[in-house]
């Protein structure tokens, strides 16, 4: 090398605008991998509902930039078989997805997805990355605080479970043990004592005394059991999932009632834009997919059970 | 390197033709040991691995392409941020060692502030506190951001002993023959330093495709992120991601064996010809 007529930093500088400029170009286009299994062909806003009664959408508002862009960009964490999970691929499919695909249909637009982590989506302030959540999110009083929710899609029991070799088989024996959990779900708050769902019918009282661990995710949770880690002998979480992971062969066993019953509904950032037309026309959009029976088969088709009607208490 | 050109002969004493035959065999044998060691721990390991944790191979079969497609998010979050990453470390090591009080306390301030706090907080940091600001960065920039700044910090220590360690020698001399100092900075000592940092820049640069598995937390789909999502549901948690790590090692393998040839490329002009 010369050092005189030194090329290696005119070299260094030219590569790294290149690369700034490419980043540029690549992170505007989506991080992620294009959307589900069963795409929706791209159709006009106009076109596709016929029941929607074409009041002019809030200038600025969620509904007018969903609108305008002819896609609607949904968040999922899909690590929640069978609600969402990532095939080989790199599309995304369950229940969530079905319920998000057809949610964009109905409303004339294509769907894409974005995969943040669950506690980013839970937390609010999107910074506008996305415009809904279809992750099967629970209503709770500290999540309306950021977020809006629309009508439930459907309703889970919360089943509580324990590891085959602990011998537990009643809830209170867990007194004193240690639970996994998600991080930032629900079922942490019910351990805690501080849920505060919105939920359907009688909510039991947890044990007195229980440790938790959390883990990033349930499915976390699922396979350190399965990898035979004693830190926990129960594990709570949704009976969609449990029924997921017992196939899935890991050691659990339900144990006693449900704990609790809760709403999952669609969420969307409070401080997003103005969302009031928006959240009116996903009302109308979920009670239709209520009525039509196509969330009741949906149900059928991935949990064998149509979680679709409200329990009664 | 033979005595010829010494003794201006053309006969080689025997001697001096064995040792060097014997220490070709010591090489050769201390390079067969050395290889036959990888091998014996690596099928070990290997061994172990399969009996626990077991290899299926139809799953593999059909998730390989997908996770091993998250190496391209890896590398070009890596080599964007190095890139950056040097950048910033010039200005702050520069700064370092700066007159100026108001440079040296960025500087200074800089490289305190940002080794001191964990890099996966500066992530979550520019991610989720931010968009309260009004800057909202999509997740691929903010990884780009967030490790830049992280190295750079780290980096920036790495040139300033550099920058310091070029003889000076070499720097009266640039002034003797009156060069300004900027141009001293800029043509004799810089390139000189470079060739003393390119260890450690490179072996930084190997750390940072290891660090970029921390931005699968918000959602970028490079390597480790693809690894769970496709381990987690099917229950194949521990397949995939002793494979993410294997993948991660080929890498680093690869990365390894270029900074290699790197180094030697640079370190051309001090070898005897």
């Amino acid at each position: 090398m010369n050092p005189v007529h030194s090329t290696r930093p005119r070299l260094i500088g030219l590569l790294a605008t290149a690369a700034i400029i490419f980043a540029a170009c690549s992170s505007a286009a989506s991080t992620t991998e294009p959307s589900a299994a069963a795409p929706t062909p791209a159709s006009s806003a106009a076109a596709a509902s016929p029941t929607e009664a074409i009041a002019t959408p809030i200038p600025d508002g969620l509904l007018d930039k969903i609108l305008k862009a002819g896609t609607i960009v949904v968040s999922t964490d899909p690590n929640y078989a069978p609600q969402s999970f990532v095939q080989p691929d790199g599309s995304y499919d369950g229940f969530d997805i079905a319920v998000a695909e057809e949610i964009g249909k109905r409303l004339g637009v294509t769907v894409k997805y974005e995969t943040p982590g669950w506690d980013t989506i839970t937390a609010g302030s999107w910074g506008g990355r996305w415009d809904i959540s279809v992750g099967s999110m629970t209503i709770t009083v500290p999540r309306r605080g950021v977020l809006d929710f629309s009508p439930a899609y459907y309703f889970t029991p919360a089943q509580m479970t324990a590891t085959t070799d602990s011998g537990i088989t009643s809830i209170a024996e867990l007194a004193g043990k240690t639970v996994c959990l998600g991080s930032a779900t629900t079922y942490e708050d019910w351990i805690k004592g501080t849920l505060e769902s919105e939920s359907l019918g009688p909510v039991a009282v947890p044990p007195a005394d229980i440790k938790l661990q959390t883990l990033p995710t349930d499915q976390d949770c699922a396979q350190a059991i399965a990898a035979g880690r004693k830190d926990a002998v129960g594990f709570l979480t949704s009976s969609t999932t449990v029924d997921q992971a017992i196939k899935n062969g890991t050691p659990i066993v339900k144990i006693g009632e449900p704990v609790f019953t809760e709403q999952l509904a669609v969420s969307i950032d409070k401080s997003g834009p103005d969302d009031t037309d928006f959240l009116a026309r996903l009302k109308t959009i979920i009670e239709e997919m209520h009525a039509d029976g196509t969330l009741s088969a949906l149900s059928l088709k991935w949990f064998d059970e149509d979680l679709t009607v409200p329990p009664t208490s | 390197m033979t005595v010829q050109a010494a003794t201006g002969g053309t006969a080689v004493p025997p001697i001096v033709l064995e040792i060097e035959a014997s220490q070709r065999r010591r090489g050769s044998i201390f390079r067969m040991v050395f290889i036959l060691t990888w091998i014996v721990v690596l099928a070990a390991v290997g061994v172990f691995l399969i009996v626990t944790v077991g290899v299926n191979t139809g799953f593999l079969q059909e998730w390989l392409p997908f996770i091993v497609g998250g190496v391209y998010f890896t590398l070009l979050i890596s080599v964007i941020s190095i890139f950056i990453a040097v950048g910033l470390a010039i200005f702050g090591a520069l700064g370092r060692l700066s007159t100026n009080p108001i440079f040296n306390g960025l500087a200074s301030l800089y490289v305190s502030v940002v080794r001191g706090t964990p890099l996966l907080v500066q992530i979550l940091f520019i991610f989720l506190a931010l968009p309260a600001a009004g800057i909202v960065i999509d997740a691929v920039p903010t990884g780009i951001i967030a490790l830049s700044f992280n190295y750079g910090a780290y980096l920036t220590e790495v040139f300033r002993a550099g920058i310091q360690a070029v003889p000076g020698g070499q720097v009266e001399a640039a002034r003797a023959i009156g060069l300004p100092e900027r141009e001293v900075m800029r043509r004799i000592v810089l390139p000189q330093a470079f060739r003393i940092v390119t260890p450690a820049v490179g072996n930084d640069f190997i750390a940072m495709t290891k660090d970029t598995a921390l931005i699968s937390v918000i959602g970028v789909q490079e390597l480790l992120w693809r690894a769970q999502a496709a381990g987690r549901p099917t229950g194949q948690a521990f397949q995939t991601i002793i494979v993410a790590a294997i993948i991660y090692w080929c890498l680093t393998l690869v990365l390894s064996y270029f900074q290699a040839r790197l180094e030697k490329r640079m370190a051309a002009g001090d070898r005897v010809r």
